[in-house]
């Protein structure tokens, strides 16, 4: 085959497409690059492993899950993000 | 059941081969293939809205793992450009000669040959001495080490460059990252002749080194 092959994906590229990718809404195109660079690297791979294993465990809580403090710390970081501050 | 030589009729299923982690576990769905029981093949393996992805020989190298199995596929097949996605699949049989040693030993194929690019290149710029001194070294390591030593103007030179770039191929073979390893050598490739074709050309050759360590048959089926 003689025809021009995609750039290989860059690691810090990877990341950003990660939450596209799970959610599975990349181009065809691009979900197989990702995954061509996943074959090729461990660390993104890692990577990926502990971005699903904190989307899996996340998905487990309930509002009800948290104590005060902690949901406390939590809408205060929320609303410094916000504003910027 | 349709051979996995022969050309099936239009309505049979397909065989193609599928890496897998370890444990049949897909690498990017992370769902388990059911196992093959016997001589009955595992269970279907369907997804509403999504396809199944399985390999031909040539597509072997873009999609290494641990694991490789040989697949049945249900029609209609896509044949995209490095690998086949089909309806529906199952496992039928775990090619068994694909394991940890073939795995290292690929990593090792594709790091000498790019070795020998490098070779080759200090040959042509006059470095006889250079060249020798990638000639010497018996383990990944050592040739990793002794390339690095030659790539430190590989700005300047192809032959440096292409010293780096057997460094890193052996680093990743040594590292037990076979695929990292082809897929060095190949981009090795292109720089060694100046021509983007040779890229394809050293994946051929590494899908022929797989196909022929494992003993896998052509797969004509797989003419979709």
């Amino acid at each position: 085959m003689s025809v021009a092959r995609p750039r290989d994906l860059a690691c810090r590229e990877l990341v950003e497409l990660l939450t596209e990718f799970l959610d599975g809404v990349l181009d065809e195109g691009t979900r197989t690059r990702v995954e061509q660079h996943l074959v090729l690297c461990p660390g993104c791979t890692e990577y990926l492993r502990q971005f699903r294993a904190t989307v899996s465990a996340t998905r487990k809580l309930a509002e009800e899950d948290l104590s005060e403090p902690v949901k406390e710390n939590l809408l205060d970081a929320f609303r410094h993000w916000r504003t910027g501050s | 059941m349709p051979s996995a030589t022969g050309e099936p009729g239009a309505s049979e299923p397909m065989r193609a081969w599928k890496f897998l982690d370890v444990g049949r576990i897909a690498p990017f769905g992370g769902h388990v293939w059911p196992a093959p029981s016997g001589s009955a093949p595992g269970a279907w393996i369907r997804f509403p809205g999504r396809e199944v992805f399985a390999c031909r020989i040539d597509d072997l190298p873009w999609w290494i793992a641990p694991e490789l199995w040989e697949v049945e596929l249900e029609r209609p097949l896509r044949a995209l450009e490095t690998q086949v996605a089909a309806p529906a699949g199952r496992l039928l049989r775990r090619v068994t000669s694909w394991d940890e040693p073939a795995l290292r030993a690929y990593g090792d194929a594709c790091a000498e040959r790019a070795r020998t690019l490098a070779v080759d290149a200090l040959e042509r710029e006059g470095r006889a001495g250079d060249a020798e001194s990638l000639r010497a070294p018996r383990s990944m390591l050592e040739l990793c080490r002794a390339a690095r030593a030659l790539a430190v103007d590989a700005a300047e030179r192809t032959s440096s460059n292409l010293a780096g770039y057997a460094a890193e191929s052996a680093m990743r073979a040594a590292e037990g990252v076979a695929a990292a390893s082809a897929n060095i050598t190949a981009n090795a490739a292109i720089i060694a002749s100046g021509d983007p074709a040779a890229f394809h050309r050293e994946r051929t050759w590494q899908s022929r080194w797989i196909a022929e360590r494992c003993g896998l048959a052509p797969l004509a089926a797989l003419a979709v």
